[in-house]
């Protein structure tokens, strides 16, 4: 089976490393935005505005938009090496795998410049 | 997610519009399905980093933590429910 080639860094360790890390972010940008939302009930569209204008603030929103595309590779790695096997799907597995694992990596890489477009598009 | 969020900071109609498409039912339904989906997330990976620094490893500690995670869970997705609504 080709399943350690396609991992994040071909170190099940930094792989361990790099989802904790990443996770940690994604929890702090996720915590502070929903802590920022109860905060301003009434949001009107120039406080939104100038929050994500704040240099700080896209700093925050860049790491966690990478913190996010490393977290889905390595959660979705994960799943397609567990779940996409020759013992479940035969002798076709490693095509169905490595398919599913181009289309979360293009819907990643999507998703990132597409945030970033937004980030510093405004 | 990103589509709202182009949306609303890509003008002040565009913000507009992603508040009232919020106020339906549907869509508050759909943003807290998402928001418990996160949250369970949130908690269990949480639990994921306590178990790492060495705690609650035991069979009785992972049982235990189980239980905590999904009670925890209930009682935040419960309260972004009366959030939302």
């Amino acid at each position: 089976m080709v399943t350690n080639v396609t991992n994040l860094s071909r170190s099940g360790l930094y792989d361990w490393m790099a989802q904790r890390v990443s996770a940690v972010v994604l929890a702090a940008y996720f915590i502070f935005l929903i802590g920022y939302l109860v905060a301003h009930p009434g949001l009107e569209y120039a406080t939104w505005h100038a929050l994500f204008s704040h240099n700080a603030m896209r700093i925050f929103s860049l790491l966690a938009l990478v913190a996010l595309a490393a977290h889905t590779w390595v959660g979705m790695w994960t799943i397609a090496t567990d779940y996409l096997t020759p013992m479940a799907l035969g002798k076709s597995a490693t095509v169905v795998r490595f398919l599913f694992q181009a289309v979360c990596g293009i819907a990643m890489f999507a998703y990132f410049v597409w945030g970033v477009q937004i980030l510093w598009g405004i | 997610m990103l589509y709202a969020l182009d949306l609303s900071l890509d003008s002040e109609e565009g913000f507009a519009s992603v508040k009232a498409g919020l106020t339906s039912p549907l869509a508050k339904f759909v943003i807290w399905a998402l928001l418990s989906a996160l949250l369970y997330h949130l908690v269990a990976g949480v639990r994921h980093l306590i178990m790492d620094s060495g705690i609650g490893e035991t069979l009785e500690g992972g049982k235990l933590g189980s239980k905590i995670v999904i009670a925890v869970s209930l009682v935040v997705i419960v309260l972004a429910g009366v959030w939302i609504w």
